[in-house]
């Protein structure tokens, strides 16, 4: 199977097999050619194909006539904050997000600094395989631009969208495990700021990730040890571009990444109800958060274009998705793990609860994830297989993304991957017997 | 007619204009090329200051890095530069970004070998082979290597000149240079090189920004300024590079080009007097040359045109001094390559240790005139009119070599097809300049 996805949400693959460079400099052209040249920001995460693909992509965007100014290594939002305040017409993030560090991934940001909506990323793939790129000629070629920080601006927003005072004056104790991404530029600054005594690992960006930069219970082993060895008030686990966000409580729990949702959007509608915008494939204990709070919940399909445009549409208070990502309307509306540090930590200040309290009060469902390795081209007929078996025997599908089925003891859904060649499974039940049936029952269903 | 194409893959390297033919796509598969050709070693680049040189050089990074490859990137200088730093450091390879002498539009990569040295025709096959078959060596991500930026190569270039040849001898009046880098990478290091040796040095279009203050190559009719300045200033000598710093045109104290074709000779003349050796030029090169050389005994040798078919005459006879008739000279001591820093060093030292002036050296030598003319030809059209040239001069002593060269008895003309544009020059020596415009006209229009 070749490991190369070029859908709507960008282009991903391994470098040394798919990824290649003429690859990232043809949709670096495909891209400047889309925003009709104008200023495009271009920053990366810490993986070490990283400055190959960046120097493909300068290529491309300065082929197509783009002005480029170059952030280096910086979380994903915080150059999407950079795109507006710098004017930008877009922005190119190379990283692979939570994926392994052989990967590595191109995503499209518009001039408002959100992701490009599913009509634009395919207008964008339409002028890709269509390869006929805007050329700059030598007396309109521009040069890259390498003198801005995107870092400070970033806390500057992020201060003023917290209670910054309240946080410091309780100067918490604070373990991140930046999994030497980009994050560690960003992350013990921006705690720093809050007043936080921060105990920090990982924060070598010249070093390789520790582990799977994807922040889940397996990946936090060491985070927990910190948090207990420094007696920290939480724990957070970021992945490589700053956008999911994992917790360890005080006790020392890692905690499974649905629940970062969870506890956001308890903590921010306790303070303000309303919409809190989510994808199918996340627990339902958004839903019982909300209606203890008599707010209520959106779902969208999965990716945080979709999000972003729920929030928009909903006016939502908060958005989120069950793999770690949290958007905070008042910093942006996008994924950003430091607006959800600030959140978190924000309520800690301000209520003096812990953060193993706040969770013992929450729903604890089971919710289990299952992939299906399925060749491209079987991908979406395994699924309308699923969807027909799911009709002879009578079961209600709601199809938002993918096939979701309600059973009396859970759900099910089954949807296949933007970023790899994979069927996703992910089933919720409330307890740990009912969803492994549950996981069963679906994957005697999937016939690859 | 059909178009004639923008971009050129040849031996030479791959030369075209940016915003048509020369994409970074282009490029990023050259360099990958070239990385496999390499076998993943060390690879030095450089570029010269075109404003299309920094989506070049990010092209041609990507395409390496991807291959394996460790980048030293040297940043902005002249050719010879990158190619003395790959001997300097043992790379496997060197990049030069660079289409020398062609206009603002044009921009092309130069692949350089182990030794220093252009690829030669075989190295060459092999990497245009490699470049069409598309297999390129791919790392995975953990074994990309880094990118070595590295400043002060320059500062080397100079060092190595002054080792070989030393600072000029004391004068009583210090010799007066005046400079014409046009903008281009010896804006860079030929006036630091200039006061190095102990000349002063009056600069002109010095500021490195991609802009062409006049056309890049140092041609007679493209020197006003400089002539100008040299009066003005009284200075000694006029010196005029193009924009990769690899030719060299001079301009003696009256304020008079002396023809590109005379910087290789008045080099040779202090090279041969310091040390007697075997000299290698291309077969366009001024019947002055072999005068210079004769009057010390010594022989010259006559190749294809090229650079690269120079050097290896030069290795293969153990030659002193090398270089072409375009203003290009080689000494083999500093550098197998075409310096015009060299260039200058060799010529400041003339000057000083003879204590004469330009003129007077050239009035101790035969003049020759040379007319060069080119004309548009699509490249399938250029064997025919080769072959109609050998016809209509059949009873003249041909070389065939290199297109065409007729020995006349009161000179020579060559025609040939260029190796870098969809043209072909034609070149006539005699001792009259009326002589010589009369046996191109003889074989216009094509």
């Amino acid at each position: 199977m070749k490991p190369l996805k070029i859908g709507i949400t960008g282009v991903r693959g391994i470098v040394g097999e798919t990824f290649t460079p003429e690859l990232a400099v043809e949709f670096a052209e495909a891209f400047g050619t889309y925003l009709d040249r104008g200023r495009i920001l271009v920053c990366r995460d810490t993986r070490p194909s990283g400055p190959m693909i960046r120097s493909a992509v300068l290529a491309g965007l300065l082929g197509a006539g783009c002005e480029v100014i170059d952030l280096g290594i910086c979380p994903t939002p915080s150059m999407q904050l950079a795109v507006k305040w710098l004017k930008a017409d877009g922005g190119i993030a190379i990283t692979a997000g939570h994926n392994p560090g052989q990967w590595n991934a191109l995503k499209f940001v518009r001039g408002d600094g959100l992701y490009l909506n599913p009509t634009q990323g395919e207008e964008l793939l339409d002028i890709f395989h269509q390869a006929e790129f805007a050329k700059a000629t030598w007396d309109t070629i521009k040069q890259v631009v390498q003198i801005v920080d995107p870092i400070e601006e970033h806390v500057k927003v992020l201060r003023e969208s917290f209670a910054v005072e309240a946080i410091r004056s309780k100067r918490l104790t604070v373990a991140v495990d930046c999994c030497n991404g980009a994050c560690s530029f960003l992350s013990p600054k921006w705690l720093a700021t809050l007043g936080c005594e921060v105990l920090t690992v990982n924060d070598d960006p010249n070093a390789p990730f520790p582990h799977t930069p994807e922040p889940k219970r397996e990946t936090m082993a060491q985070l927990c040890a910190v948090v207990k060895a420094g007696r920290a008030a939480i724990g957070f686990a970021h992945d490589a571009d700053g956008e999911r966000l994992g917790i360890v409580t005080d006790l020392g729990e890692p905690l499974s990444e649905e629940m970062t949702l969870a506890i956001a959007a308890d903590i921010r509608l306790r303070r303000k109800t309303g919409t809190v915008v989510t994808n199918v494939s996340t627990s339902n204990a958004v839903e019982m958060i909300a209606a203890r709070h008599a707010g209520s919940v959106m779902r969208t399909p999965v990716g945080q274009t979709y999000i972003s445009e729920g929030l928009i549409e909903h006016n939502g208070v908060l958005g989120g998705e069950g793999s770690g990502g949290v958007t905070v309307p008042e910093v942006h509306l996008t994924h950003d793990s430091a607006a959800a540090i600030g959140l978190i930590l924000e309520h800690l200040a301000q209520t003096g609860e812990r953060i193993s309290e706040l969770v013992n009060q929450l729903p604890r469902l089971t919710i289990l994830k299952h992939n299906v390795a399925v060749e491209p081209h079987r991908l979406y007929s395994v699924l309308q297989e699923f969807r027909a078996t799911m009709e002879q025997e009578g079961i209600e599908v709601d199809s938002t993304d993918g096939i979701k089925a309600t059973l009396p003891e859970g759900w099910v859904h089954v949807r296949a991957s933007n970023t790899e060649s994979l069927i996703r499974i992910i089933v919720e039940a409330e307890e740990q017997a009912a969803a492994r049936e549950l996981l069963d029952w679906a994957r005697d269903r999937i016939r690859r | 007619m059909r178009a004639i194409p923008t971009l050129k893959i040849s031996i030479s390297g791959v030369r075209g204009v940016v915003g048509q033919s020369l994409t970074p796509k282009l490029l990023t598969r050259f360099a990958q090329a070239f990385g496999t050709h390499t076998g993943s070693g060390t690879i030095v680049l450089g570029r010269d200051p075109r404003t299309s040189g920094q989506m070049v050089k990010h092209a041609v990074v990507a395409g390496l890095l991807s291959t394996g490859t460790r980048v030293v990137d040297i940043g902005m200088c002249p050719v010879p530069t990158v190619q003395l730093q790959v001997r300097h450091r043992r790379a496997q390879g060197g990049i030069a970004i660079t289409a020398s002498h062609n206009p603002a539009e044009w921009n092309a990569l130069k692949f350089i070998g182990s030794s220093g040295l252009f690829l030669d025709t075989g190295q060459a096959r092999e990497l245009l082979d490699i470049y069409h078959q598309g297999e390129y060596t791919k790392v995975a991500g953990a074994e990309i290597r880094t990118v070595e930026e590295i400043e002060g190569a320059t500062d080397l270039h100079i060092k190595q000149i002054l080792d070989a040849l030393g600072p000029l001898p004391k004068t009583p009046k210090k010799l007066r240079v005046v400079l014409d880098s046009c903008n281009g990478a010896g804006s860079i290091v030929g006036p630091k090189l200039i006061e190095a040796l102990g000349a002063e040095v009056i600069p002109l279009n010095v500021t490195p920004d991609g802009s062409f203050p006049r056309p890049a190559e140092p041609l007679p009719e493209n020197l006003g300024d400089l002539c100008r300045m040299v009066k003005e200033h009284h200075a000694d000598v006029g010196f005029a590079q193009d924009m990769d710093a690899d030719r060299l045109a001079i301009v003696s104290e009256r304020g008079e080009p002396i023809g590109e074709d005379y910087t290789l000779v008045l080099a040779t003349l202090y090279v041969l007097g310091r040390e007697k050796g075997p000299v290698v030029a291309n077969l366009s090169t001024i019947s002055a040359l072999a005068d210079v050389a004769n009057k010390f005994g010594c022989p010259v040798f006559l190749t294809k045109i090229g650079e690269v078919n120079v050097t290896d005459a030069m290795q293969q006879h153990n030659a002193v001094v090398g270089g072409e008739g375009n203003g290009g000279v080689i000494y083999p001591r500093i550098n197998f390559a075409r310096d015009s820093l060299v260039g200058i060093a060799l010529v400041l030292h003339l000057l000083a240790e003879s204590q004469r002036t330009v003129s007077e050296l050239l009035d101790t030598i035969p003049r020759y005139t040379i007319v060069k003319e080119k004309m548009a030809c699509p490249s399938h059209r250029i064997p025919g009119v080769l072959k109609k040239i050998r016809q209509d001069f059949a009873k003249f002593p041909l070389d065939t070599r290199d297109g065409v060269k007729v020995m006349q008895s009161d000179g020579w003309l060559l025609v040939r097809g260029s190796n870098t544009e969809p043209i072909i020059r034609i070149v006539a020596e005699a001792k009259t300049e009326d002589r010589a415009r009369e046996m191109v006209n003889s074989v216009l229009p094509i």
